[in-house]
């Protein structure tokens, strides 16, 4: 497999140097464009560009390679665009509250800011009038590789009332669908020689490692109460999805077979809720997590999990496949102490054998509205996604300090490299590019591929893309049902309750009828009509 | 003793027209020259800005260029049919707060008067007045660390002790009390600071005349100085009133989280409005609510001055 995986690398490589098979991308040519396109565009005023992200800001002892990094990166920046880039950083602690109050100050101390329509308010801040509304003509002009390179269909939906708020990651392959990551090894001591297939096949897994192993883990699922499964466990079963980005929970969509028609999930699967429930109230009882899981605040699960001290952990494809790679993390510790170590993942959807792709829109580049310089933030994005020097510096810094690229093409991190002095980060989610993207041989492409190909045969398409809500008549019932959401979740995903189940379910969705969520369904159904169905 | 008599003349002359009186008083006013800019700039200048509570805000448009939309910021707490249960909540707590506080802060800087040596005082004063300077997010974790199931020192000791533990985490009923116990922990000594202060203020030659006349340690306590304190009390009471309505948001997240089986007993406005707000970024129902606590708080503070003015004019704020 890997084997395969180098050689059809080594062609494309071959193949790219050549200008074959790719002549006709935007980004190979994108040199031409630049220079056709900038030619008349006053860069005479050098300014500085500020890039504001999300994440931790890099740590003092890796502040040499980043600022190495950057300036190197300036110096390039300097010359084609007489631009240089400093990065602003919201770090994780309350990240969305203070990303939202950065781009309200409107003080034009910002001009790039990366943003998703499922995880970062990208429409609400566009319809609060925060981001700028980006022409055609505009695109065209100073973003003219990225304006070719994304297909009509993809501006399409970061289109709102007739104008474009923000440029998709579009040409990037990541699964951001969720599920269970857990130890493949343990799980075939447990008599399940394929892993965890189903729910039934992760209780049998927690049942035994809590028998096994139990003395010896923190927890089976040092969580702190705030990830639910709950949606993944009746959407494992049942053919239904989501529309991302009204609230925290996604409480609205629609069936598969039939996505135009809304309901709430947790109204009209009620038997599956029950059933899940149940199951959590085992979970509970066989001790899957800390006690006090609801107030266990302190706890960092993905990092106990890299070094082997818990046994479940509920995240993303992408997170599991920094998992099973023993190399891909200084922190993956449990493949040192455990040479067997091996990590599965349990996605929802499994059961019914489907999940969905991601929305072009889950990394999306907008320029502030405040900007004081607008083109030439679109022209920094252009080179930063589209030209490989950039994006090289960009995406893994210096080459031979940060990364070094072996016989195969990939990327790997050279022996003088220190993960705490070598290291930099960019948080760069809104404008990576396959066309660019060098794959890094750090990565246990064996287990990953086989599970991308299996994703590709099931995948469908995210149904609502073309979908932007006017939550107006609505926001209010929408933050009350998410008010709702939140408590119970918490009671019958973790088994928190005294009452039966039944009761505490049925609770539960009079809790949200009362809340107003039929009103936000209607809504919903009339703006989606208006939508799809004309 | 130079005390100042209050009957003797002031030295200029506050009667005659408007420009006389504030010349005549114009050292005074220079005095005060910094809190009324203070207040002019943090307290009256952006008064306007509460039209940002009736509008639909627009960053590009600003506070009076967005469109205006009435009431429906406040729709959402008035429509969670909760309105009611958190104001009660909120303000019940505050009393509780605010009794005990002053009670306990009073009693506190009695005690410290009494206290005969000097560096234990200092000592017990020092300790007291620690936990007022640790963050709300430091006092979560060391409650947490004292009362969750698993590890902490309360239910260690329980176990070993072959007792049950206490699930503190999983039942709702204890919390009020707690929080309780921990405000009080974290705030009584540097509130017993002010009284303390009031106290050594005291005539001391009041106090040398009473214990001549033969009064014992409780009745000079009971007649010299708790009725001094008196003014104090009343008017921390009144300032403390206008805050009626605004919960602490610090300690309760802190100590309670977004755990459900304990915010359920002791939600208070501030808890309810972070919940169902924080994912949705709106300046607009944010002040509506702040709004509505700051009105409530108003109308509070003057119907309690009126009957304190009924009742003793003197102590009255206005």
């Amino acid at each position: 497999m890997k084997k395969l995986l180098s050689i059809v690398l080594a062609i494309a490589m071959v193949l790219g140097l050549c200008g074959i098979a790719s002549a006709e991308s935007p980004v190979a040519k994108a040199a031409d464009t630049w220079a056709e396109k900038w030619a008349d565009v006053d860069t005479s005023e050098h300014v500085v560009i500020n890039y504001m992200t999300t994440g931790d800001a890099p740590s003092a002892a890796n502040a040499g390679a980043q600022d190495e990094m950057l300036a190197e990166l300036n110096k390039i920046l300097t010359e084609k665009v007489n631009a240089e880039i400093n990065i602003v950083w919201i770090s994780w602690t309350d990240y969305l509250a203070n990303y939202n109050l950065r781009i309200a100050a409107m003080d034009g101390a910002i001009d790039l800011i990366g943003s998703s329509t499922d995880w970062l308010d990208a429409w609400p801040n566009a319809k609060r009038g925060g981001f700028l509304e980006l022409s055609t003509e505009m695109l065209e002009k100073y973003a003219p590789v990225t304006y070719a390179s994304v297909p009509k269909d993809h501006w399409d939906v970061c289109t709102y009332e007739g104008n474009i708020y923000f440029i998709p990651e579009d040409n990037y392959s990541q699964w951001t669908n969720h599920g269970f990551a857990y130890r493949l090894d343990w799980a075939k001591e447990a008599g399940l020689a394929n892993g965890c297939q189903t729910w039934d096949d992760l209780t049998t897994y927690v049942k035994y490692v809590k028998a096994t192993y139990g003395d010896k883990l923190i927890a089976l699922w040092d969580t702190d109460g705030t990830a639910y499964p709950a949606s993944g466990y009746i959407t494992s079963f049942a053919k239904w999805r989501s529309i991302d980005g009204l609230a925290s929970g996604a409480l609205w969509g629609g069936y598969l077979d039939d996505p135009y028609t809304i309901n709430c999930l947790y109204l009209v699967e009620t038997d599956k809720l029950v059933e899940y429930a149940k199951l959590m109230k085992e979970w509970d009882e066989i001790g899957v997590w800390p006690t006090d899981v609801l107030s266990n605040t302190g706890a960092d699960n993905r990092d106990e999990f890299r070094k082997g001290k818990v046994a479940l952990e509920q995240h993303h494809t992408n997170t599991w496949t920094s998992l099973v790679s023993p190399k891909a993390d200084s922190n993956n510790t449990m493949y040192v102490d455990n040479p067997n170590a091996d990590v599965g993942f349990y996605y929802w959807g499994k059961e019914a054998g489907y999940v969905t792709r991601d929305l072009v829109t889950h990394g999306v580049a907008a320029v502030s509205a405040a900007s004081k310089n607008p083109e030439r933030t679109l022209m920094v994005y252009d080179l930063l996604r589209n030209d490989k020097a950039c994006y090289n510096l960009f995406n893994y810094g210096i080459e031979g300090r940060s990364y070094a690229i072996d016989e195969n093409g990939m990327r790997y991190t050279p022996d003088t490299y220190s993960a705490d002095k070598d290291g930099i980060s960019t948080n760069w989610w809104w404008g990576r590019n396959d066309d660019l993207e060098i794959p890094s041989a750090a990565m246990n492409w064996d287990a990953i591929n086989a599970l991308y190909e299996e994703y590709d045969k099931i995948a469908v398409m995210y149904p609502y893309e073309a979908f932007v809500f006017d939550n107006t008549n609505v926001q209010s019932y929408i933050n009350q049902c998410n008010e709702i959401y939140n408590t119970y979740m918490k009671y019958l995903c973790f088994g928190q309750y005294s009452e039966t189940p039944e009761e505490k379910v049925a609770e539960f969705q009079e809790a949200l009828k009362a809340a107003g969520v039929d009103e936000v369904t209607a809504e919903l159904q009339a703006q989606i009509d208006a939508t799809y169905k004309k | 003793m130079t005390a100042i008599n209050p009957k003797k003349p002031v030295p200029y002359s506050v009667s005659g027209s408007l420009r006389k009186k504030l010349w005549n008083s114009k050292t005074l006013i220079l005095m005060c020259v910094p809190a009324i800019i203070y207040f002019i700039a943090f307290s009256y200048a952006p008064l306007p800005g509460i039209y940002v509570a009736f509008v639909n805000y627009n960053y590009r448009k600003g506070i009076f260029g967005s469109p205006f939309v009435g009431l429906k910021n406040f729709d959402f707490v008035a429509k969670s049919g909760k309105l009611w249960m958190l104001t009660k909540n909120t303000i019940l707590f505050n009393l509780v707060f605010l009794l005990l506080d002053n009670a306990l802060a009073v009693i506190v800087a009695i005690l410290m008067k009494e206290i005969q040596s000097k560096s234990f005082r200092k000592v017990s004063q020092t300790m007291m007045f620690l936990p007022y300077f640790i963050s709300q997010v430091l006092v979560g974790l060391l409650v947490f660390s004292l009362l969750n199931s698993d590890t902490g020192f309360l239910n260690v000791i329980l176990k070993g002790l072959g007792a049950e533990p206490l699930r503190l985490y999983k039942t709702g009923e204890p919390w009020p009390f707690i929080i309780t116990l921990v405000h009080l922990w974290q705030k009584t000594g540097y509130n017993s600071v002010v009284y303390f202060a009031a106290i050594m203020g005291i005539d001391a030659a009041v106090i040398e005349a009473s214990m001549i006349d033969g009064a014992n340690g409780w009745q000079k306590i009971r007649y010299i100085i708790l009725p001094s304190l008196r003014p104090t009390i009343v008017i921390l009471l009144l300032f403390a009133l206008g805050g009626i309505v605004k919960g602490d948001f610090g300690l309760f997240w802190n100590l309670v989280g977004r755990n459900p089986t304990l915010y359920q007993k002791v939600d208070i406005i501030e808890m309810f409005v972070y919940r169902a707000t924080v994912s949705d970024f709106n300046f607009s129902t944010a002040s509506a609510v702040g709004l509505y606590q700051s009105l409530i708080g108003f109308i509070l503070v003057l119907s309690v001055n009126t009957i304190v003015k009924k009742i003793e004019p003197d102590y009255s704020l206005f």
